[in-house]
């Protein structure tokens, strides 16, 4: 029967092999403020252009800890409290791009890879030998190169690309899921107490049965 | 004072009583390992389930225009929402981890012999229950999972000769999976628990008239049975402990390993994901449904798997108590039925193709091989068992049997 576990196992790793597709990058995406902020700047002033924000509000970038005036800025005469939407009606996207962008708040949870995907992605666009444009990763996306990534050959120019998309994906990341911050750090208090707690049950757990033993 | 107002109750209801027979005097075998444990841990995810779930509900709202924000809403802006759908969400998986080894044990053991046939069978009943609620609750965040899920679960009602149409219209409420399938899901969704509540009670009552089995298959000496608090209460705390540390693990650090990334993104009618796969829990049942190539045999044969349970009280013949324990054969068929399952659930996360189709189909054959044989498989291996003599430590326990047990006719175990 034990040959049987192994067998099983022996599966999974021919077909884990078996399975590789295109490899992802990692995006390394960090939750540290200036990279954030950098990421925010990035997804407000090109992304917005044809996806909207729709589950984040103005006042939650503040509450992030970005500076006010640049909050400010970027929502003009909208109230704070304004969920963040696109700049492109959602007909004229269907008409330019026959689909309608979607909305970025909960992409870096909705596809399978999370960040690392968006981030190859952004990352993913080529000059077809046809002269048009690729991208290896969605290949018939319909949306353009936006941070003008195909064609660039240049070491440094490419490492400046890749540290913008590391900043947008960090962004989405968190626009994904603003709360896990909190999360985590409720997380470490948690588990402290219920270690402890669980601790202390089983020293008593033993005391009262060790007294068991002795009758 | 307290005592006064007790009396007061007592002289009305049988509150002492109950309490001294039920929960504190009542007697549970010394011998019981950890893996007694997982009934009472079924109980308290159940009733966190259901607290949760009250809540979310304050919030939810179930209208396909509505839902999947409603859920964003309490993840994002309601105080602690992620937190209150997180343990409700891990909960739900939770509760099938816990399920499952409550069975497990209860299989290796084989405590479903007589007397605890009911319990075996209220047990099942239960594991039906969960599985709808389950089913239920998912398509309520009205992601593309949720929907192609339903979709996908509902159609399969549609092989039942006759009646097929009008039995996946009456659980859609529609032609196809809509505001009506939502409304109807979230109002079952919210009474099942409470159905769920109410038939562990019954399994509770049968369990404390049989009371608990325990590793060496019979029923020990009055001597050798303790009172169930402090000593059990303690050790299902302890439980308890552990168990809440690695729940809370995910729910705070991990919580989305449960959330597939596809029901990230709302229900859309008109684009299928590229995969519809049901949560982890119902894959080996998936995997089997699939194995078959006639699509009514496959519903009949997923509808089998699930009930087959309740044929083995019947199914193992023997005479010989304690399951695995004493059993090697029967020890040896229980790590391969766990074995098989285990790879029925991985075949039924991969997409039908290539190898895995005989790989799932052959692995149905043994889940399927392990019931019909097991009949004739436990008569010889206590033939068998028999004539090579039974472990010393075997026969001691049939010695030291009470004498005036009420079960004791032929042996507890039939
Ligand atoms: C010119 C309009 C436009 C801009 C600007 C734009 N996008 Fe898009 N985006 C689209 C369209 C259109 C789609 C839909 C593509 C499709 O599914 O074919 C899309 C899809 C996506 C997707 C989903 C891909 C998938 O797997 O379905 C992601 C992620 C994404 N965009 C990220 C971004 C980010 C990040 C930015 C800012 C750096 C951005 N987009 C800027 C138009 C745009």
């Amino acid at each position: 029967m034990r040959s049987w576990i192994i067998f099983a196992l022996c599966g999974l790793a021919l077909n884990a092999g078996a399975e590789e597709e295109l490899q992802l990058h990692q995006a390394g995406a960090t939750t540290d403020l200036p990279t954030l902020e950098r990421g925010a700047e990035t997804v407000m002033t090109v992304c917005l252009g044809c996806h909207s924000l729709k589950y984040i509000r103005f006042r939650e970038l503040e509450k992030l800890g970005i500076a006010k005036d640049k909050v400010d800025g970027w929502r003009g005469s909208n109230p704070m409290g304004t969920a963040i939407s696109s700049q492109m009606p959602a007909e004229a996207a269907m008409a330019s791009f026959g689909k309608a962008p979607p909305d970025l708040s909960l992409m870096a949870k909705a596809r399978e890879g999370g960040p690392d995907y968006i981030y190859s992605y952004l990352l993913g666009y080529y000059n077809t030998p046809e002269g048009g444009l690729g991208n290896h990763y969605y290949p018939p996306t319909k949306m353009p190169d936006v941070l003008g990534v195909a064609g660039v050959t240049d070491p440094a120019q490419r490492a400046e690309l890749e540290k913008k998309a590391r900043e947008v994906v960090s962004f989405l990341d968190w626009a994904a899921d603003p709360r896990a911050q909190e999360r985590h750090t409720l997380g470490y208090y948690v588990i402290a107490y219920l270690v402890l707690l669980t601790t202390l049950l089983y020293f008593l757990k033993r005391r009262v049965w060790g007294q068991l033993d002795k009758t | 004072m307290v005592s006064r107002v007790i009396e007061w109750v007592d002289q009305r209801f049988p509150l002492t009583s109950f309490v001294k027979h039920d929960l504190t005097e009542y007697p549970t075998p010394r011998n019981l390992s950890y893996w007694w444990n997982f009934g009472f841990l079924a109980g308290f995810v159940l009733v966190l389930q259901i607290a949760t779930g009250i809540f979310l509900a304050m919030y939810y709202k179930p209208d396909v225009n509505l839902a999947f924000d409603s859920v964003q809403h309490i993840m994002r802006e309601v105080n602690y929402g992620w937190l209150l759908r997180y343990i409700h969400s891990t909960g739900a998986s939770a509760f099938f981890v816990v399920i499952y080894v409550h069975m497990a044990r209860t299989l290796y053991y084989a405590s479903y012999h007589k007397p605890r046939e009911l319990m075996w069978w209220t047990g099942q009943g239960l594991m039906l229950l969960i599985m709808a609620t389950a089913f239920m609750g998912y398509l309520l965040p009205w992601g593309q999972m949720s929907y192609w899920g339903a979709q996908v679960i509902t159609n399969l009602f549609g092989v039942t000769p006759f009646f097929g149409d009008q039995i996946v219209l009456w659980l859609r409420g529609d032609f196809s999976v809509g505001d009506a399938t939502l409304t109807r899901f979230f109002a079952l969704h919210y009474l099942f628990p409470f159905l769920i509540f109410a038939l562990v009670g019954i399994h509770l009552v049968a369990l404390h008239t049989v009371k608990s089995s325990n590793p060496s298959g019979i029923s020990l000496a009055d001597k050798d049975n303790i009172p169930f608090h402090p000593y059990f209460t303690l050790k299902d705390f302890f439980g308890l402990g552990v168990y809440l540390i690695v729940f809370c693990a995910f729910v705070f650090f991990s919580p989305n390993t449960f959330i597939e990334p596809p029901n990230n993104i709302p229900a859309n009618p008109l684009m299928t994901p590229a995969h519809i796969e049901p949560e982890w829990y119902f894959l080996p049942f998936y995997a089997i449904l699939r194995a078959i190539p006639d699509m009514l045999g496959g519903v009949v044969a997923m509808a089998v798997s699930v009930l087959i349970f309740a044929i083995l009280p019947f199914a193992d013949r023997t005479s010989i108590p304690g399951g695995a324990r004493y059993r090697p054969i029967y020890r040896a068929m229980f790590f391969i039925f766990l074995a098989d399952v285990l790879l029925l659930g991985y075949v039924g996360a991969k997409p039908p193709t290539g190898y895995f189709v005989p790989l799932g189909q052959a692995a149905t054959l043994v889940y399927f091989a392990t019931f019909f044989l097991l009949p004739f498989v436990s008569k010889a291996e206590e033939r068998w068992m028999r004539a090579r003599g039974l472990p010393a430590d075997l026969q001691a326990l049939f010695q030291q049997r009470p004498p005036r047990d009420k079960w004791n006719d032929k042996g507890e175990t039939r």
